[in-house]
């Protein structure tokens, strides 16, 4: 588990729980976190691939650099390290490009 | 479209104390911050601050950043989750992630306090999961309380590779090492003793050379490198971690001052590209000002009164008050800040806006160690750092820092009273408390102390010297709890030990496994039996031994040894449990397979 | 031991601790338990630990709704971590009768204040992508249903029983009882032992225990085998089950797939073997369903015991010939799902002489009378 259950400094204050989708799995995640925080607590590094098949994770967590890209309720190239987890969220791994569904 | 007064980019430690200032003069302010709390960095930061009372030294960044937001006016707007996009000529754009749309702003001042991101390293593999940037590390670890791994490579011994090592540790990771390039540490001693006699190693001339693994880090592979950082082939060590983390410094985001037209200049000293600005923070455009690492790479409580005189200068001009005074106030506290030696290469970059100016301080460090029969306060502070809540929290003025804050903290130890306030105040963790002699053959050792579990009356731990070794057994004579978290340990260590023990370790219990399947120790299993589980199939069912694909086969005998001993039983009285079949593992289509080939 | 109890309990399972558990709790900690073996050692801790509230009549409902309230409380309240997770219970029908039955007891379900969904094999493919659809004709599905480890839940009740006072005594077999004037005299291999009020909650050995009073339960005894793969990291929250299908499965908590179906060839009678046509048909049937499980291993094979009753309900109450004498037994394979609540029940049904959150009246033996309706709702 990879949550910070007690903290010597902070402390670590439980908020509600939701559930989200990641590739059709069903996660939870607290309120007010990113879905980019959600993924790791859940033991998931990998958001997506490159173009070039390399494996993404997320890099910066404040939106600047790009690497955590996904496909979040069908709209692509989310960036998921500043975009809040809600309720029945779908999240997918993007690789590449992101296509756009119509 | 919305229309303000003052519109400040950026709600970081600059920003919000700017807008506190224009607050407190009644200036519309619209504070404009992409993060989903305001406070910037310091929401993220655990650790106590240098500095003086008046910009919160000894307060953690994340209480300090509580205290600026509620300093904030009824006049003063925020916008959460938006990030200014654009400063066009006609308007500025900032997108409302929450709402989804973009909202125009017309201001009449503008403070950019946008701050900086994370400077990025070239190393083989460095696009794997598991590369975070040290922002990255304490954003995931401290805002949203979740481990990025469970074993870091910290690469870079600056302030902030220091510091987030040591967060890592309070958090529950461990830290591999920490690997430094130059040949020596880049931050605050202060900073690198806490993590150094926490046994983590720091590997000067040291570099990355790849991070190892398929889909994420598995590993890292670092090398020693020579005078001109050049890799030393045949040096090469492999760490097994699942998180490398870079802090390796920072780049000021000038992107949207170059867009309003602020000249931009190459300074290496202030980390690279930084806008112009005069003395009052305000570029060579009449209405945008700028403050914080945007400005320049430095501290917290430089960038506090960087916005502090930009929100002094913008009200200024709007409210027509003449608020001289409080802006040369202001820029006092600059100039007595950036006096130590750690502000040299700011005030060399700074130089190329306008002069820059020092104040003498004292070099001189305590030498006298005080009367050994006196339970007393050793402070290990050897670099002019600007702080000293060691000297104001002193309830009997016993400590001094003379002169100026950058002056190193000396102590009459004949007005000292033995409190400890001053070593749980230090943001540094550098002051210690020794008694010699304190009983026969023992001295008296008190360590500050921010982890968990905090340790028993009573308890034996391992005490520590400066590089984390073991030097000695201990017995912990009582727990000080602190308010600020930072309590204090008073501990008995061997006489003659008070100038090498400087921490502690309370002992992990040696952990010999009985089940390797599910990692079940003996430890556990006395315990489980004193907790009532006296029975194997109980055990078993209980701690999940023997339930792993071998069988039990590696466990069962020990167990019942185990509970033999316990119980003061023949083995031959405790019932073994049962084998159930299969005796291996056998997959699913294996069975398939074979009763297709009997059909037949 | 003492010489004498207020309450002797036979049977140190879930039911029997339970029951222990709420006596003390309501204040009477004058109790015994005794398990001839360890505790754990018969149905509970061999079943798959599914705690369902889909049921097909009312009060069955209505009890595990009870119970569900409790488990939800019960890792907090013991200070054990019976690993509960509300994972939903998903039961696949593949059976037209029983997909219209279903309907029907959804109804009566919400009605009763479940939250149950109907879903078409499409919705369950959305939802549940890792399971195959086919021939399925529907689904019903119930997020608040779910699962926990039986033996943590049943050394918590333990556990938290002893702390209050009650003696739990295993190895301790009761192996005759006298029925006195007033109480029980119990015949251990340890010694003779009083009580005032005596529980069956023997499970499969229910009717062996009434024996020894002089009472005929009509409770029988039917092998259920069971098995558990190699770990594999958690990706499946709910129980699946199904009736029509004969299967039910789960993902436990340290990632292990536990899983078992019905024999309708099975004879009644106490056999604790394993048969490998079990292990074949489960492999057939199971990778079929959820074909990722072909490339698993199975770790592990073992049999319980469903104590049934005639109507596949539990017969739960005071006896009407015999005063003081209670049971809690034919559960017919749902004892662990509805421990908690019975346990309550029975506890409020001898210190109050009555019950308070759920009315069992209609699972006392008295019915059998009146004619048998069967539960159909069992694997």
């Amino acid at each position: 588990m990879r949550r910070i259950i007690t903290h010597p400094i902070f402390n670590v204050e439980k908020t509600k729980t939701v559930r989200f989708f990641f590739e059709g799995r069903e996660l939870e995640a607290f309120e007010g976190e990113t879905i980019a925080a959600a993924l790791v607590a859940n033991g998931i590094d990998v958001f997506g691939m490159t173009e070039q098949s390399r494996p993404r994770g997320f890099y910066c967590a404040i939106g600047k650099c790009s690497s955590c890209l996904m496909i979040v309720d069908d709209v692509p190239n989310v960036r998921s390290c500043i975009t809040l987890v809600k309720e029945g969220m779908k999240v997918k791994r993007q690789i590449g490009r992101g296509e756009i569904t119509w | 479209m919305v229309k303000t007064d003052f519109l400040i980019i950026g709600g970081g430690p600059a920003g919000l104390c700017a807008a506190i200032e224009a607050s407190k003069r009644n200036v519309k302010t619209l504070i404009v911050d992409e993060g989903v709390e305001l406070g910037g960095q310091l929401v993220k930061q655990t650790h106590k601050f240098f500095g003086h009372e008046g910009f919160y030294a000894s307060v953690r960044g994340f209480e300090i950043a509580k205290r600026l937001i509620s300093e904030l006016g009824e006049n003063v707007t925020v916008m959460k989750q938006t990030t200014v996009t654009g400063i066009y000529e006609d308007v500025i754009t900032a997108y409302d992630r929450e709402k989804d749309l973009v909202i125009e702003i017309e201001p009449k001042y503008i403070l950019i306090s946008v701050g900086a991101s994370e400077r990025f390293i070239p190393f083989e593999n460095n696009y794997l999961p598991g590369v975070y940037g040290a922002g990255a590390v304490q954003t995931l670890m401290n805002q949203f309380k979740v481990l990025p791994g469970r074993r870091v490579l910290m690469i870079g011994s600056g302030n902030i590779g220091l510091i987030v090592s040591y967060q890592l540790l309070q958090a529950g990771a461990q830290v591999a090492a920490i690997v430094e390039i130059a040949d020596r540490v880049g931050g605050y001693q202060v900073h690198a003793d806490k993590v150094k006699r926490l046994g983590v190693p720091i590997l000067l001339r040291h570099t990355i050379k790849k991070a190892i693994g398929e889909e994420k880090v598995e590993g890292a592979v670092v090398v020693q490198v020579d005078e001109n950082f050049n890799m030393i082939p045949g040096t090469e060590k492999e760490f097994a971690v699942d998180v490398i983390c870079v802090a390796v410094g920072l780049v000021p985001s000038v992107e949207l001052a170059h867009m309003a037209g602020v000249k931009i200049e190459y300074i290496p000293e202030l980390g690279g590209y930084v806008p112009y600005r005069d003395s009052h923070m305000r570029t060579n455009i009449r209405n945008i000002f700028v403050a914080g690492d945007l400005a320049g790479i430095e501290e917290a409580t430089t960038a506090m009164i960087e916005g502090r005189i930009a929100g002094l200068a913008v009200s200024q001009e709007i409210t027509g008050q003449n608020l001289g005074f409080e802006l040369e106030k202001m820029q006092e506290e600059l100039i007595e800040f950036r006096s130590g030696p750690f502000s040299h290469k700011v005030r060399k970059g700074l130089e190329r806006f306008f002069p820059q100016y020092v104040r003498d301080y004292s070099k001189n460090s305590q030498r006298d160690l005080g009367p050994a029969t006196k339970l007393r306060p050793i402070i290990e502070c050897y670099e002019n750092i600007p702080c000293n809540p060691c000297q104001t929290s002193c309830p009997s003025g016993a400590i001094t820092v003379p002169g100026n804050i950058n002056s190193l903290p000396v102590i009459d130890y004949s007005k000292c009273t033995s409190c400890g306030i001053c070593v749980m105040k230090c943001p540094g963790l550098a002051i210690f408390m020794v008694q010699e002699n304190y009983q026969p053959g023992k001295d008296l050792v008190v360590i500050p102390y921010e982890f968990l579990p905090l340790p028993e009356k009573g308890e034996t731990v391992i005490a520590l010297d400066r590089d984390g070794e073991e030097v000695a057994q201990a017995e912990i004579l009582k727990v000080v709890k602190s308010a600020n978290k930072t309590h204090l340990v008073y501990m008995l260590v061997p006489a003659g030990l008070t100038q090498t023990v400087r921490g502690f370790r309370i002992p992990q219990k040696a952990h010999s496994l009985v089940c390797r399947c599910e990692e079940v120790s003996v430890e556990e299993i006395e315990k489980a039996i004193d907790e009532g589980y006296t029975d194997y199939e109980e055990l078993r069912r209980y701690l999940r031994i023997g339930m792993g694909p071998c069988g039990g086969r590696t466990c069962r005998v020990i167990t019942l040894g185990i509970l033999a001993r316990k119980t003061r039983k023949n083995i031959k009285e405790i019932g073994f449990g049962t084998f159930r079949p299969p005796s291996m593992p056998i997959k699913f289509d294996s069975i398939i397979k074979g009763e297709i080939k009997d059909e037949k | 031991m003492k010489n004498e109890y207020r309450v002797a309990i036979i049977g140190g399972g879930i039911v029997g601790c339970s029951v222990a558990y709420h006596l003390a709790k309501f204040g009477e900690s004058d109790v015994v338990v005794f398990e001839k073996d360890y505790l754990s050692s018969g149905s509970t801790g061999r079943c798959a630990g599914g705690i369902r509230q889909q049921w097909s009549s009312p009060h069955n409902v209505i009890l595990a709704m009870r119970s569900v309230s409790l488990f939800e409380k019960l890792s907090r309240e013991t200070d054990i971590d019976i690993e509960y997770k509300q994972g939903g219970y998903l039961v696949l029908s593949y059976d037209d009768q029983e997909a219209v039955q279903f309907e029907k007891n959804v109804q009566m379900q919400r009605e009763l204040g479940l939250d149950v969904q109907i879903f078409t094999p499409r919705q369950i493919k959305e939802r549940f992508p890792y399971v195959n659809v086919h021939e399925v004709r529907l689904a019903t599905f119930c997020q608040t249903d779910g699962h926990a480890n039986p033996h943590l839940a049943n050394f918590a009740y333990a556990r938290a029983a002893r702390k209050l006072g009650v003696d739990i005594l295993t190895h301790t077999e009761v192996v005759a009882v006298e029925v006195l004037h007033s109480g029980f005299k119990l015949f251990t291999n340890k010694g003779a032992v009083r009580s005032q009020i005596l529980i069956n909650a023997a499970g499969p050995y229910s009717r062996e225990v009434a024996k020894m009073v002089g009472m005929d339960l009509p409770t029988e005894s039917y092998r259920h085998q069971i098995m558990v793969t190699e770990a594999v990291k958690n990706f499946f929250d709910p129980m699946a089950i199904s009736f029509s299908g004969n299967f039910y499965m789960r993902q436990t908590k340290h990632g292990h797939f536990i899983m078992g179906q019905g024999d309708i060839d099975e004879k009644p009678g106490l056999n604790n073997n394993v048969t490998y046509k079990f292990e074949k048909e489960m492999a057939r049937k199971m990778s079929k369903i959820f074909p990722f499980l072909s490339k698993l291993r199975i770790v592990r094979h073992w049999s319980g015991h469903y104590n049934m009753s005639p109507d596949a309900q539990p017969i739960i109450g005071e006896s009407p010939k015999i005063e003081g004498f209670y049971y809690a037994v034919g559960f017919s394979g749902h004892g662990f799902m509805l421990a908690p609540a019975v346990g309550e029940a029975i506890a409020q049904l001898i210190l109050l002489g009555k019950t308070i959150e759920v009315d069992i009246s209609e699972l006392n033996i008295n019915r059998f009378e009146k004619g048998i309706v069967r539960e159909k709702n069992v694997v």
